[in-house]
């Protein structure tokens, strides 16, 4: 019994401490896209106001139960994936649920939150919906490959299947994973450009090429839960990475500094470029990348 | 260019013995001709003058002399001049023929000056509705269609300028002290 | 004690969020639609009063009626108004929306939007300048912050008055009925 109550409190600390940190880092994006085209742009918490007037509007409009449930598919899949993650080195503050082979169960959760908005999606009957819907399920096939590559090098390099385990690994050589396993590192990078959904990769919510796809029926209450998995989906991403390939945080400033970093990354590279089509982004998804990742497990098996 | 004016002017009035010209400065020529005669001489300026782009079908209401006036505008790249085919076409029946097989474009065109002179283009092959939805009025160009007073009856009766209203300059003159220019003091209320 | 006072502090908060986070739907009806580009872009920068463009009207809270509206738009724009959602504010750009402006005695387009769709601010001009622009989002969001923007409560309670004014102008109405 109180295990399960020491749990459930990890797991709620976390999901605040995720939902505040994912809008900062949002608003902070359109701080940085706004400074670097030469205006001044929104104060640092303005997505906090967005989310604060998107839960306060009166009517809830929906087409169906399926739609109405679509943004808890996507909900349900941060708040999983993020009580898998270990956030701190030591886990004393922020308790989790790790096990043997919760790397393989993060690489299915992972997934399960589009399907789910695509069953949604579906029910309003609006053909942006659709294609909005079908060109990230797409896009998803592509960035896939990459990502699922680097994570089995890690995989077979260090014969384990637990996030822990790898973080354990990094202590006690006092070498990142980052310089152990370089290939796998440049090839999880380029598959974080199509998490992410920034430029070029930003077809599938593009609002004035297709009315914001799978978003372009949700508003009020629905807007407002899909903003905030977005966010905590973010942090939980940024975090898995630094566990994985930066040797983790032993506190919360080391981490906020490290996930500020590798934020920046896909935000400043989408600042300056255009956007891909979709048989574009997957062509490019198996060109490079998947070459990087081939290398990071002829590298795993053999040195 | 008085050459290239010349040969069409000779060519034309050759060939159509109705033709009536009026020539103008720079690279237009004009000619006046019956409205059966039409698509002879737009099929006879497309195909051997080389006159290939169609640039506008327009319409005149000519309500004094009770016919509406229908003008083709065409241009020749090799040439670089304008020719204007003017009709006239009596106002109590106007009916006219179909040119939209020489250049298709004449189609959009055609549709225009039915839906807002009532011109009838035989042969035309268009949806009914073209700018104007659910119309019932008579076409709204003609010059006997007063639109204010249609305008006031659908809409809304624009009342009268306040009585106080002030003249702009003359406020801001007030308030800063700087003298109106003499230009500017015949436009004052 | 429990019901006023805390009604109050609710309301201050949903208001302050309300008024620093406007989405205006990207539709350009009229002419004006050319002063929205300039006022969005880097140099009369509108994000930072929190103005974003958003793409669909489930999204969006304000309504731009950007100059003269004819009657074939009109049933269209009725449309998108009824699907945004509560609470939603329209804006009426340009000297056409106040009294039809350089159109006055055109036989298309609609001279007062006020009998139409319930309007919360007028910005004169024609076109008004991104700085007036600029001003007129500031009233709105002084008029929020009062409490007095509420537009859509009153197309609610009046909705036969109106619905009697649109159908006048547009003889053919085939369009849903309004039940939310």
């Amino acid at each position: 019994m109180e295990e399960i109550l020491h749990y459930t409190w990890g797991a709620v600390v976390s999901f605040v401490l995720a939902f505040a940190v994912g809008i900062t880092y949002m608003g902070l994006n359109r701080k940085v896209t706004a400074r670097v085209q030469n205006r001044i742009g929104p104060p640092w918490y303005q997505n906090f106001l967005d989310v604060l007037k998107l839960g306060s509007k009166k009517s809830a409009i929906h087409h169906g139960t399926m739609h109405h449930l679509g943004p808890a598919f996507l909900m349900v899949t941060s708040v999983m994936s993020l009580l898998i993650i270990p956030i701190l080195n030591d886990g004393k503050f922020f308790p989790n649920l790790n096990f043997q082979g919760d790397l393989i169960f993060l690489i299915y959760i992972m997934t399960f939150g589009p399907l789910g908005m695509a069953l949604g999606a579906g029910q309003t009957g609006n053909p942006n919906s659709a294609i909005g819907v079908t060109r990230g399920l797409a896009q998803m096939a592509g960035f896939e490959i990459p990502w699922v590559m680097a994570l089995v090098a890690l995989m077979i390099q260090f014969k384990t299947t637990s996030i822990v385990d790898l973080m354990n690994v990094q202590a006690e050589t006092g070498r990142w994973l980052m310089f152990s396993s370089p290939f796998a590192f440049i090839a999880a990078i380029m598959a974080m450009f199509g998490m992410f959904r920034y430029s070029p990769f930003d077809i599938v919510g593009a609002p004035s090429e297709l009315a914001s796809g799978p978003m372009s029926e949700n508003g009020g209450k629905y807007l407002f839960t899909m903003m905030s998995s977005g966010s905590v989906f973010t942090f939980a991403k940024l975090t898995l990475y630094t566990d994985l390939f930066l040797g983790g945080a032993d506190n919360l400033l080391v981490l906020i500094a490290k996930t500020f970093v590798l934020y920046m990354i896909p935000v400043l590279y989408g600042l300056v470029s255009p956007r891909y089509r979709t048989e574009q982004a997957v062509r490019w998804f198996w060109g490079w990348p998947s070459f990087f990742g081939l290398l990071a497990i002829l590298q795993a098996s053999f040195f | 260019m008085k050459e290239l004016k010349k040969n069409i002017t000779r060519k034309i009035t050759s060939h159509f013995s109705d033709a009536a010209v009026k020539e103008y400065e720079g690279n237009r020529v004009d000619f006046t001709v019956k409205k059966e005669t039409i698509p002879a001489i737009l099929f006879y300026l497309k195909d051997e003058m080389g006159y290939n782009h169609l640039s506008h079908i327009s319409c005149v209401d000519w309500i004094e002399e009770k016919a509406f006036e229908v003008i083709f505008i065409l241009w020749s790249y090799s040439d670089h001049l304008k020719v204007f085919i003017h009709t006239r076409v009596d106002r109590e029946n106007p009916v006219m023929d179909n040119i939209d097989m020489i250049w298709p474009q004449a189609n959009t065109y055609e549709r225009e000056i039915k839906e807002m002179y009532g011109i009838q283009f035989e042969g035309l092959e268009a949806p009914e509705e073209f700018l104007l939805e659910d119309w019932e009025d008579m076409p709204p160009m003609r010059r006997d269609f007063d639109t204010h007073a249609y305008a006031m009856k659908t809409f809304w009766d624009r009342q009268d300028a306040r009585k106080d209203a002030q003249d702009v300059r003359e406020t801001i003159t007030r308030r800063t002290g700087e003298e109106l220019p003499d230009v500017a003091k015949k436009y004052s209320r | 004690m429990n019901d006023k006072v805390s009604q109050k502090i609710v309301d201050i908060i949903q208001n302050y969020a309300r008024q620093h986070s406007l989405w205006v739907l990207a539709y350009g009806t009229g002419c004006g639609a050319i002063e929205i580009p300039p006022t969005m872009t880097s140099r009369y920068d509108a994000e930072r009063l929190g103005v974003r463009g958003a793409a669909t009207p489930r999204q969006a809270d304000v309504l731009l009626i950007t100059g003269y509206l004819t009657t074939k738009t009109l049933k269209r724009v009725i449309r998108v108004y009824e699907q945004m959602q509560d609470p939603k504010y329209v804006i009426g750009f340009g000297s056409c929306t106040i009294n039809g402006g350089m159109y006055f005695d055109s036989y298309n387009t609609i001279k007062a939007l006020d009998r139409y769709l319930p309007v919360d601010v007028y910005i004169n001009g024609c076109m008004p300048r991104p700085e007036a622009v600029l001003k007129g989002f500031a009233k709105l969001q002084k008029l929020i912050q009062a409490g007095k923007a509420d537009g859509s409560k009153k197309y609610k309670e009046n909705l036969d008055w109106y619905r009697a004014n649109q159908k006048e102008v547009i003889p053919v109405w085939r369009m849903p009925e309004f039940n939310w």
